[in-house]
């Protein structure tokens, strides 16, 4: 287990440039030869106009293509031009991060089983030991656990009755009262 | 005369106590969003999107303004009392009002910005009323050449002239029209990367787009990154201005708002540059003392204008959007979104065939803006305690009324797995300095452009000629090669009298 101490460093340079700029670069040349292979699955039907249902698709393809390898250019000779300095920490503290990710890949796969309330209290308990822990508090203690379920709850159970009840908008519920 | 009864009647709507009410939560929750870290303007509306299924048109569109509005009033807040601006439109008011924060005087500093953000605020309003209904008849001479060309002049403007990269802005714009090609094309009804997923069919839906950008996207980067980062809060002093700071105050409110207004007049976006450019009339103008202030203490000035800018800015980009449909902001773009769902499409056509929705919106701004002066002034104490809320419990619980958003749109869970894509994806472009407007604005205008592009292409019968044939849509490109040149033609001649005088001092 990684703690915020090993890996927060305030005050340091983050590291940005090099491999991790050519990286997004890769990324979006990636994203443009998909958006390639996906137009040419696309009518190139023009009609009356010239200008078919693919010629966006690939007027994006072909411009991300560019800025793309423009960027990894940019990456390999220097670094990103007219960039200012990312804020926070140097190093990125991934093990907050996964709680949070874990809190959200749950909501959204028990939200239609467990409903709306138990599921968003999930994701505040478990976005809540990220956040503690990335702040370097306390976070595994029954009493925080409990406080944090407790504030869960509450923020929760408000916010579906404001939407089911006041505005009835569907969300969903163990039960169909809209209540719960 | 018209346009006085109309906008009477506009009062009459507005003023219903409903209509009232929404306005009045509008604007506290902007002003909360405001002075809260972690969500803007944009990120409030979008969360708050699934309403338009249930509440009145009218009611809700008053209520996003109020939103819209609030959270520049509140935004100051945070700027002058944490020195930690959430928007590049309260960067400059963080510049000096920090400075008076830390001497002692944040209470001058944030009755100053209160006060001309009300000004500001109200005579931009009065410009949108006098003029923005002689803006649509004179948009409705637009055919769908220059709607093109007035869609990628937002486009360039937001790109590639407001950013620090021209690259990374494009690539931004370039990601967000992308994203509005997935669904089906609204001219031939045929399916675009849908992958087979039916989810996908509709397209993505803005909000989930601008929740996940913005407010996911905080989450994952607060924890990534921020969680031992320090703020120390500027204690607040009584929000009092004396005699001398109300004399240097006006006429700096007046300039603001004078630069602020015609910036959001024209359908190119951005406070950066009328905010700077006051900062810099300010600096400029003041002698002796006050000028000393500058960078130092902290001057009034600094303050006045750049908030009177910023304010003055925001509310006349309203015309842009209610008469040619065109967002120049992540707010605006929103707000168009907001439109869509109730099936209206903004554009010279809304004065006529929803006349009384769109006087009732600009009443409500009037109406709002006397409100905010009351929320904003008195009431500083209770906004400030917000900046209490510990960050770990404030951040968790934005996830949750991201869900409601993401979810309320569609119900559909997908949406939730997509969500979290599109946090990563934001926490990417912020750490790369990927500016995001271009993205909502992209997803948001690209499939309207695209269809625009068509018809006009129909209309030349497959030719684009029909683009250099009209005298406006002519004026369009030539505008749009300035924005586009110009800029760098004088970064390039600042530079050459610079390495000159490096040269000459050697």
């Amino acid at each position: 287990m990684t703690t915020p101490d090993e890996t927060i460093s305030p005050g340091a340079e983050p590291d940005t440039t090099g491999w991790p700029q050519t990286a997004v670069g890769a990324a979006v040349v990636l994203v443009a030869l998909g958006m390639g292979y996906g137009a040419l699955g696309i009518s190139s039907e023009a009609g009356y106009g010239g200008v078919g249902p693919n010629f966006l698709p690939w007027l994006c393809a072909v411009g991300l293509l560019i800025s793309g390898l423009m960027i990894v250019w940019e990456a390999r000779t220097g670094g990103f031009h007219e960039m200012d300095p990312p804020t926070g920490a140097a190093k990125a503290y991934w093990f907050g991060f996964a709680w949070v990710a874990a809190g959200l890949m749950l909501n959204a796969s028990l939200i239609e089983h467990i409903g709306f309330i138990l599921s968003c209290t999930l994701c505040y308990v478990f976005a809540c030991q990220g956040l503690r822990r990335a702040s370097g508090q306390a976070a595994g203690a029954p009493k925080v656990l409990l406080t944090d379920t407790i504030t869960g709850v509450l923020i929760s159970a408000p916010v579906f009755w404001m939407f089911t009840q006041f505005l009835a908008i569907n969300l969903p519920g163990i039960t169909s009262t809209g209540w719960l | 005369m018209d346009i006085f009864n109309a906008l009477m009647a506009g009062f009459g709507a507005a003023i219903t106590p409903v209509n009232l009410l929404w306005c009045l939560v509008g604007c506290a929750l902007g002003t909360a969003v405001g002075v809260l870290p972690g969500i803007g303007p944009a990120t409030a509306v979008a969360m708050l999107l699934p309403i338009t299924a249930k509440v009145d048109m009218t009611a809700s569109m008053i209520f996003f303004a109020g939103i819209y509005y609030g959270a520049m009033y509140g935004g100051s807040t945070t700027s002058i009392l944490l020195n930690t601006p959430g928007e590049t439109a309260s960067m400059v008011t963080a510049m000096e009002g920090n400075k008076m924060a830390k001497s002692g005087r944040a209470g001058a500093a944030l009755a100053t910005a209160a006060i001309g953000s009300f000004f500001a605020g109200t005579i931009a309003t009065i410009v949108v009323t006098l003029f923005a209904p002689f803006v649509a008849e004179w948009a409705v001479r637009l055919g769908p050449p220059e709607y093109f060309l007035l869609m990628v002049l937002a486009f360039t403007t937001v790109s590639a002239v407001l950013g620090k990269s021209t690259l990374r802005g494009m690539t931004a714009l370039l990601i967000g029209l992308a994203a509005g090609c997935i669904g089906l094309d609204q001219i031939s009804g045929q399916g675009r990367y849908t992958g087979g997923q039916a989810e996908l069919l509709d397209g993505i839906e803005i909000v989930l787009v601008a929740v996940g950008l913005f407010a996911v996207a905080e989450v994952l980067y607060a924890v990534l990154f921020e969680g031992r980062v320090a703020e120390s809060q500027n204690k607040l002093s009584r929000v009092h201005m004396s005699a001398r700071d109300w004399k240097r105050s006006v006429p700096a409110w007046i300039r603001g708002t004078l630069i602020g207004t015609p910036f959001g007049c024209i359908p190119a976006g951005g406070t950066e540059i009328p905010t700077f450019l006051s900062y810099a009339t300010e600096k400029k103008l003041a002698k002796g003392d006050d000028r000393a202030e500058f960078g130092t203490k902290g001057a009034i000035e600094g303050v006045a204008g750049p908030e009177a800018a910023n304010n003055a800015t925001v509310t006349a980009a309203l015309i842009p959007l209610l008469t040619l449909g065109i967002p120049t902001s992540n707010t605006t773009a929103i707000l168009l979104g907001a439109f869509q769902n109730y099936g209206i499409q903004p554009g010279p056509q809304l004065f006529t065939s929803s006349a009384a929705l769109v006087w009732a919106l600009i009443a409500s701004l009037y109406i709002g803006n006397v409100m905010l002066l009351v929320l904003n002034l008195p009431m500083v104490g209770l906004w400030v305690k917000l900046l209490k809320i510990p960050k770990p419990q404030l951040y968790a619980g934005i996830l949750i009324f991201a869900t409601v958003g993401a979810y309320g749109m569609r119900q559909s869970s997908f949406d939730l797995f997509l969500l979290f894509a599109i946090g990563v994806l934001g926490v990417v472009m912020r750490r790369f300095d990927f500016p995001t407007a271009p993205v909502v604005v992209g997803m948001i205008l690209g499939p309207l452009a695209e269809a625009q592009l068509r018809n006009a292409m129909s209309i030349g019968e497959g030719s684009a000629v029909v683009f250099v044939q009209r005298p406006m849509s002519i004026s369009l490109i030539v505008v749009i090669l300035a924005v586009l040149i110009l800029p760098r033609l004088m970064k390039m001649r600042a530079n050459r009298k610079e390495r000159q005088a490096l040269a000459s001092g050697n």
